[in-house]
């Protein structure tokens, strides 16, 4: 079961009023550095719930991301639908989107998993790329963003964007959260670790696989939400494969299944994104090495690291020892 | 345009030429997942160095030393990964090769952009293929009928290779059952570096061949990269058959469904794929049953 030790609570403190800091001082481009920053995060955390706590290494979430901000701006510019209510819907469609995908793809395993999820977000991606009726490859230009005047807030706002989502981060983080507690989430761990065991004992394990896949979805689609409300234009790049496969690089750069290293991840890897493109536009060398260090380090990111670090050492032991033997229990199912 | 038999014709010679170019890359890949299960996302990277190799090549000695040298340099850099990154990685699971390749295929796209720029380059094919043959009432560009010779040749050459050579017999046996190879006293690990070493020259050729068709740019190894995937999938992982039957569908499919049914053809292949994998979740022809 996922639980937060205290480096976990100090590393959530310090990143959440990093962000308030950030909010409250930075200029404009700082505050749309922040706003990437918050919906990538947003994006990594539904990766990492399948990826990380259910083995279901996805490379379709960024497919799901851009159907989210598709299905959102179509209903609220074509069908003329209030914000709100188009969000909701597009929320909807990438949640069901993602059930089906995760309930067709639930009984592949390894590199035909990752290939059948790849399938359907290429599909997605030719999908909006071919329909003129979505701009085809031009994209389409984003409606307004919501109206919080009710409240008193104005999201046009850059300030007032940014803070919307960093709370909306917090609600989802604590959803993801809540799921990984519930019953739902326990099952995913224990399909994760053993599916035949799980399935004697059983379990429905396509289901729970696909529930799992389906909320995912759906916050992934939330992040395509903010993503359209944000920069305002949407096009099929945001489903091409590579963006599911950047989300991919951030869960493992920040440290796979912690829910906190996918944060920690999104951070460093946006940060990183345009430090370095202000030095080289060879940036994705420099991104490339990284990875493959951090990779081959066989540390379990940047978090994973740290966390290593900050452990008892008998219990570094312990965790030594069951990691080899979890990586022989996958090495048997490949 | 109504269909008729030249349409036909030349339809048909287009599949057949996008499916051999598809069965050199795919074969390298699928052979070396099936021996090693090791996923090679850098293997589209590879063959964009093929094309830039081959076409640096040509323009200081000509078309034929470039097809010749641009696998054998492509098969030099496959040595150098597979000492230093590949090897270290074999024993890790899917999920931390295909991150390493992933981050490899950055690394490569960029160093090509710093030794050769972002600008596209072309090469013109020798004059013996420049020209046009007629086939049934069709002109059809004699390099692409040499695609198709070249790939069908290659896949002969394999074909004997695999099923009647000692080293095919290794290979097969290694395909089967790795370990109970190395018990029969196969030297294993030199055969996966021998395999991986051709399978890389295997994608070196398919960039160099496919250099004077399409531009040779910085991205074209990552275009490449998703349908050699999806042919490998739809075949099956680590077989001959397999690549040869994915190619030739892929390209069938492709070919056909963009000059037939032009609104849905590129959403054809996936869904092909998805159908594939719901069906069959390990492939049509998978090397182990």
């Amino acid at each position: 079961m996922f639980r937060h030790t205290p480096l976990r609570y100090a590393a959530l403190i310090i990143l959440f009023s990093g962000a308030l800091f950030t909010a409250f001082t930075a200029g404009y481009f700082g505050m749309e550095i922040l706003t990437e920053i918050l919906i990538l995060a947003i994006l990594v955390l539904a990766l990492d719930l399948v990826a990380g706590f259910g083995g279901m290494v996805s490379l379709a979430h960024g497919a799901l991301m851009g159907l989210g901000a598709y299905a959102f701006v179509a209903l609220a510019t074509k069908a003329g639908l209030d914000p709100w209510v188009a969000a909701s819907a597009a929320v909807a469609i990438t949640a069901g989107t993602g059930w089906v995908i995760g309930a067709i793809c639930a009984r592949s395993h390894g590199i035909y998993f990752i290939m059948a999820t790849l399938a359907f977000g290429q599909m997605g991606y030719s999908y909006f790329f071919e329909q003129s009726f979505f701009g085809g490859d031009d994209g389409m230009v984003g409606p307004r963003r919501f109206d919080l005047g009710f409240i008193g807030i104005n999201l046009n706002d850059s300030r007032s964007f940014a803070l919307f989502c960093l709370a909306i981060l917090g609600v989802i983080y604590l959803v993801a959260m809540a799921i990984l507690r519930s019953g739902l989430g326990r099952s995913l761990t224990g399909v994760t670790h053993n599916e035949k065991r799980m399935r004697a004992l059983g379990l429905n394990v396509w289901r729970v696989k696909a529930d799992v896949f389906g909320l995912s979805g759906a916050m992934a689609g939330i992040a395509g939400v903010l993503a359209a409300q944000h920069i305002m234009f949407i096009s099929p790049k945001m489903l091409h494969w590579t963006v599911s496969g950047e989300a991919l690089v951030v869960v493992i750069l920040g440290g796979l299944g912690t829910l906190v290293g996918p944060l920690v991840g999104a951070v460093a890897f946006v940060v990183m994104k345009h430090e370095l493109s202000h030095v080289t536009t060879y940036w994705h060398l420099i991104v490339g090495l990284v990875l493959i260090a951090v990779v081959m380090s066989r540390a379990n990111g940047i978090f994973g690291f740290i966390e290593a670090r900050f452990r008892p050492k008998t219990d570094r032991m312990i965790q030594s020892i069951q990691t080899r033997d979890d990586a022989k229990e996958i090495a048997k199912d490949a | 345009m109504t269909p008729d038999l030249s349409f036909w014709t030349m339809q048909t010679l287009n599949a057949l030429q996008l499916s051999m170019l598809l069965f050199l890359l795919s074969v390298g890949l699928t052979v070396i997942f099936g021996l090693m299960h090791f996923v090679n996302l850098a293997h589209g990277a590879l063959y964009a160095l093929g094309a830039y190799f081959a076409a640096t090549l040509a323009s200081h000695a000509g078309f034929w030393v470039a097809l010749l040298l641009a696998p054998l340099g492509v098969a030099v850099v496959g040595m150098a990964l597979y000492g230093g990154l590949i090897q270290r990685m074999r024993k890790s699971g899917p999920m931390a090769q295909v991150l390493v390749t992933f981050g490899l295929i950055f690394v490569l796209l960029d160093l090509t952009r710093i030794f050769w720029g972002d600008l596209a380059l072309a090469i013109t094919p020798p004059a013996i293929l420049a020209g046009r043959v007629d086939i049934l009432g069709v002109g059809y560009p004699a390099y692409r009928l040499f695609i198709i010779a070249l790939g069908l040749g290659i896949f002969a050459a394999l074909a004997l290779i695999l099923s009647r050579t000692q080293i095919g017999a290794m290979i097969r046996a290694g395909v089967d059952n790795d370990d109970m190879a190395a018990c029969m006293g196969i030297n294993v690990e030199r055969l996966f570096f021998i395999v991986f070493c051709v399978g890389c020259g295997l994608a070196g050729l398919a960039g160099a061949v496919a250099a004077p068709l399409l531009s040779v740019t910085p991205g074209m190894g990552l275009e490449i990269l998703i349908p050699t995937l999806i042919v490998i999938v739809i075949g099956g992982l680590g077989s001959l058959k397999g690549a040869i039957a994915g190619s030739l569908i892929y390209g069938f499919v492709q070919t056909f469904g963009a000059v037939l049914l032009p609104g849905v053809a590129s959403i054809l292949i996936y869904a092909l794929l998805a159908a594939v994998l719901l069906l069959k979740p390990v492939g049509l022809f998978p090397a182990k049953g």
